[in-house]
């Protein structure tokens, strides 16, 4: 590299010299930039992944390695509950935020002053969770006096997730060229088969990645739910209160985290890669 | 081809038309409209607009952009309803109230509007398939449509993947695929290069008289309508200023803006001062002419009028003269080179005229008088 670029600053003269060297030295940095916030976040997540295997994990050494934590795991299956209704809520939230985020995502464009509309919809997205969950609980559990539970979650989690989906659909709808839908009318398309035909489709990666997005907001929400939960318990609470508790449940934890990150990564991965990669190629 | 594109169409052109002219009689309206008024707030976009299309007709609207032709297509589709409409007729039944997907007419968009998301082969049987047609039926008239825009062995391409004319064609495809009773193309060939214009205007021309569909044209170039068009209608400020054939607009326009419009270089006012069968004179700044009155009502003496003049019809000095032409003294002004020829600007007593010297060879190096046959005077109303 070195010998292809000193000829060419010889060569150059001396103010684009200058700017080369800027360059590059730009380049560099944003290089380092790059390698440290990678490292940053994928070297902690792959030391969790060994250390779960690690039969003492807060000692910072690994060895010696055991699946004991494993199998205390199978043996306790207390995190069952809290983990199957984080994804089943996760999952409701993602059908409702799709539907939502859709019908709300096109009319939005369509509408006279788009712009004060979308501004009052995102807005939720700058409140403080902490002050949205308690507004809720006063909302629920005061106002209209409802036992709190997962269905309050389960509203707390779409209220968070509702303006990301609404992002998600509107960088698609605000680009989709009506022109397309007058033209599947004159061919002699009903209301229902131009929204099915030309505009899903157009519309459809927005669609899926608001309910990607519903799903991984909902699953990951811990500040709303401690507000709504009443006495039941999602699976971010439930881990946060096993850590909390000072018991000997935080290395089961490691490996419960472990686990859902090699389950939800690969799934999450390859629905984006269908998304922006395969259907974009088609 | 013939080096302007033009002449070699006329010829199928004026076959088509005398086709067309041994059946007057027969002729069944195939389009209706009927005092079609629409405003767009305050704009109003059609000022009481009564068009016919004959069965097989191809017929051209043509205007400049504002003129509400557009606005016309859009209330024959359906996608746009008329502030007021006493009649929209397609093959003889009223579709005023009936939605843009149940009448019997297609457009070929001027951006296309293909859908980017399927195949050429899958916009093309769109049309079909929303009919219900069956999957082996339709993929053989969608195959059937490509052959004909010439487009047969690109079926399975991304619409991504096409040139400009290529879209152009699938557009062309997707519309007449249905087999409706009136294709509607609104300026279709705009957004091409010339070369590839002039080749698909010979290309429409022929669909038109392969599918003898009727073909009703939007287009703001008066070159493209005289090529094409069984009739032009002439739009204005949301009017149909005039109606007829190519040849009735190119020589006989019936209005100073008709005749700036079909490309008449050199206009005058003045008043009509005397009338005969055959000729009108007409005063312009002190000066008389004799030409041909093509008013669209009968001339009155001491009206306001117009006198109109190809510049290719405006002789100099060594040319063939008539005891009957009209004569003006001028000087000569700058020239303008053309490429094909050159135009000479004049200035005269009644005002700067411009004429076209196409045989370059001959150019006289001192002008001193201009002349012009009265068959090529045309007298006009304002």
């Amino acid at each position: 590299m070195n010998m292809a670029g000193i000829p060419l600053k010889s060569e150059a003269g001396k103010f684009s010299t200058g700017r080369y060297v800027a360059v590059n030295g730009w380049k560099v940095f944003a290089k380092a930039c790059g390698i440290f916030a990678i490292a940053l976040t994928y070297a902690p997540l792959i030391w969790l992944a060994v250390m779960s295997f690690s039969s003492r994990p807060l000692s910072g050494v690994p060895y010696p390695l055991s699946l004991e934590h494993y199998r205390a795991l199978t043996r306790n299956p207390a995190w069952l509950e809290p983990f199957a209704s984080s994804i089943i809520i996760g999952a409701l939230v993602a059908i409702v935020c799709m539907i939502l985020a859709t019908a709300v995502g096109r009319a939005i464009p369509r509408a006279r002053r788009p712009g004060g509309l979308v501004l009052f919809a995102i807005i939720p997205l700058f409140v403080p969770g902490m002050s949205m969950g308690a507004a809720l609980f006063i909302a629920f559990r005061t106002v209209l006096d409802l036992k709190l539970g997962y269905w309050a979650v389960f509203f707390g989690h779409v209220v968070w997730a509702l303006p990301f989906s609404l992002m998600m659909v509107l960088v698609i709808a605000v680009r989709f060229d009506y022109r397309l839908l007058e033209a599947a009318e004159d061919l002699g398309a009903s209301s229902w088969r131009r929204f099915w035909d030309v505009e899903f489709p157009i519309l459809r990666p927005g669609i899926v990645g608001a309910g990607l997005f519903g799903f991984l907001l909902s699953f990951n929400e811990i500040l709303r739910s401690t507000f709504l939960r009443g006495t039941e318990a999602t699976m971010p609470v439930w881990n946060w209160m096993m850590a909390a508790s000072q018991q000997s449940q935080v290395p089961i934890i490691f490996s419960l985290a472990t686990i859902v990150l090699f389950a939800t990564l690969p799934i999450l991965g390859g629905f984006f890669w269908l998304l922006f990669v395969k259907l974009d190629k088609d | 081809m013939s080096p302007d594109g033009g002449p070699m169409l006329k010829t199928t052109h004026g076959f088509a038309e005398n086709m067309i002219d041994e059946q007057e009689s027969k002729r069944s309206a195939m389009l209706e409209l009927q005092h079609i008024s629409h405003n767009y707030g305050a704009v109003k976009a059609l000022r009481d607009v009564s068009l016919t299309a004959y069965k097989g007709e191809f017929l051209t609207i043509l205007g400049e952009s504002g003129s509400g032709k557009t606005t016309i297509l859009r209330v024959i589709s359906g996608l746009e309803t008329a502030t007021s409409a006493e009649v929209i007729a397609i093959e003889g039944a009223n579709v005023a109230h009936v939605p843009a997907a149940h009448r019997n007419c297609t457009t070929v968009f001027q951006n296309y509007a293909l859908f980017p998301h399927m195949s050429v082969q899958e916009n093309v049987e769109y049309g079909l398939s929303v009919r219900g047609m069956p999957k082996a039926d339709r993929a053989k008239r969608a195959l059937e449509a490509l052959e004909m825009v010439k487009l047969d062995g690109k079926a399975d391409r991304r619409v991504s993947q096409l040139s400009g004319g290529e879209r152009q064609r699938v557009a062309l495809a997707r519309a007449i695929v249905t087999q409706p009773a009136i294709l509607l193309l609104d300026e279709p060939l705009g957004a091409l290069d010339e070369k590839l214009r002039q080749q698909m205007q010979e290309e429409l021309v022929r669909l038109h008289s392969r599918l003898g569909m009727t073909f009703v044209y939007i287009t703001h170039s008066q070159e493209e309508a005289l090529t094409m068009s069984d009739r032009i209608a002439l739009m204005c400020n949301g009017e149909i200023v005039q109606i007829g054939t190519p040849e009735d607009l190119f020589d006989r326009p019936n209005s100073a803006f008709a005749a700036e419009f079909m490309g008449f270089e050199n206009i005058f006012e003045g008043h009509l001062k005397e009338i005969s069968d055959e000729r009108v004179s007409v005063e312009v700044n002190g000066h008389g002419f004799h030409g041909r009155w093509s008013g669209h009502q009968a001339p009155l003496i001491g009206q306001k009028a117009f006198a109109a003049i190809r510049a290719e019809r405006l002789k100099l000095e060594g040319a063939e003269n008539h005891a009957e032409d009209n004569a003006l003294k001028c000087s000569a002004g700058s020239t303008l080179y053309r490429g094909k020829y050159v135009d000479q600007h004049l200035q005269t007593e009644i005002g700067p005229m411009r004429a076209r010297i196409w045989d370059r060879a001959n150019r006289k190096s001192s002008i001193s008088t201009v002349s012009w046959h009265p068959d090529d005077c045309v007298v006009t109303a304002p």
